[in-house]
């Protein structure tokens, strides 16, 4: 039976943020900022529905916030946790899988029967 | 961005059943946000009004972000989450408190209690030693 997808258009979100947390503890702005610039802006979103996708993941456990007072500044800084690392890993070979058969629908055949 | 504008967000947040530890965190982080978008528009060189105005336009529509916020049921609270069991559960605890609440007033007014319960052996005895002297006194009469 073919797999079915869920995490395929919800899970994007939480791909990104989990990819960004993956290279260092961030908080929101940077998460939003290094995500646009690694993804050449493709993705464009009000910055301001991170923190729900924050929130969430930080409630499933895959990532921790700390608070921490910075230039007079109160940051909440996100990283990643074991758990994260592993959903990150689940979420990209999911991602990897779906992409490629995309790709190769759109470069391959339609599958439509040839004329004789 | 005036703080009115977070008010509402606030109050559609409280009112959707959000726990109040992401109500208040994302307010605290909408806040950080803005005041960082505000900071690299106005270091491009773009006048406050302008620097304000995008800063808003890239944090995004309110309703959207409480929208995406109320969408994300694992954000909120108990109550919101299981209305039903929260129903039940209060139900349970206030026919629970019914035989507690005597014991909670005897707890709060224990001073007022320990002086009736004194004047009231006091007044026992009293009366029963007059009654014993009464009695006494009949026999030997």
């Amino acid at each position: 039976m073919a797999q079915t997808n869920p995490p395929f258009m919800s899970g994007v979100p939480e791909l990104l943020v989990l990819r960004m947390l993956s290279a260092r503890e961030m908080y929101g702005y940077e998460i939003v900022k290094a995500m646009r610039l690694i993804t050449g802006e493709a993705i464009g979103f009000g910055e301001g529905v991170i923190y729900p996708v924050l929130h969430a993941l930080e409630e499933g456990g895959a990532v921790k916030a700390r608070r921490k007072a910075v230039n007079g500044r109160e940051r909440v800084y996100y990283s990643l946790t074991t758990k994260g690392k592993r959903r990150l890993e689940q979420l990209s070979g999911e991602w990897r899988r779906v992409s490629a058969g995309v790709n190769s629908a759109l470069t391959g055949t339609t599958g439509e029967p040839q004329d004789a | 961005m005036p703080d009115t504008q977070f008010e509402e967000l606030r109050f559609e947040l409280t009112r959707g059943g959000v726990a109040q530890v992401y109500v208040k965190r994302t307010l605290l982080e909408l806040e950080e946000h803005y005041a960082d978008l505000e900071s690299a528009a106005l270091a491009e060189g773009l006048g406050a009004d302008e620097a304000s105005r995008r800063a808003r336009e890239e944090l995004g529509d309110q309703r959207a972000i409480a929208a995406a916020i109320l969408s994300r049921r694992e954000l909120l609270c108990f109550q919101a989450r299981h209305p039903r069991v929260a129903n039940y559960l209060h139900s349970a605890a206030a026919i629970g408190a019914i035989p507690g609440l005597p014991l909670m007033y005897c707890i709060e007014h224990r001073p007022e209690l320990a002086r009736w319960g004194v004047s009231l052996s006091l007044a026992v005895t009293l009366v029963g030693g007059i009654l014993a002297t009464l009695n006494w006194l009949i026999v030997l009469v």
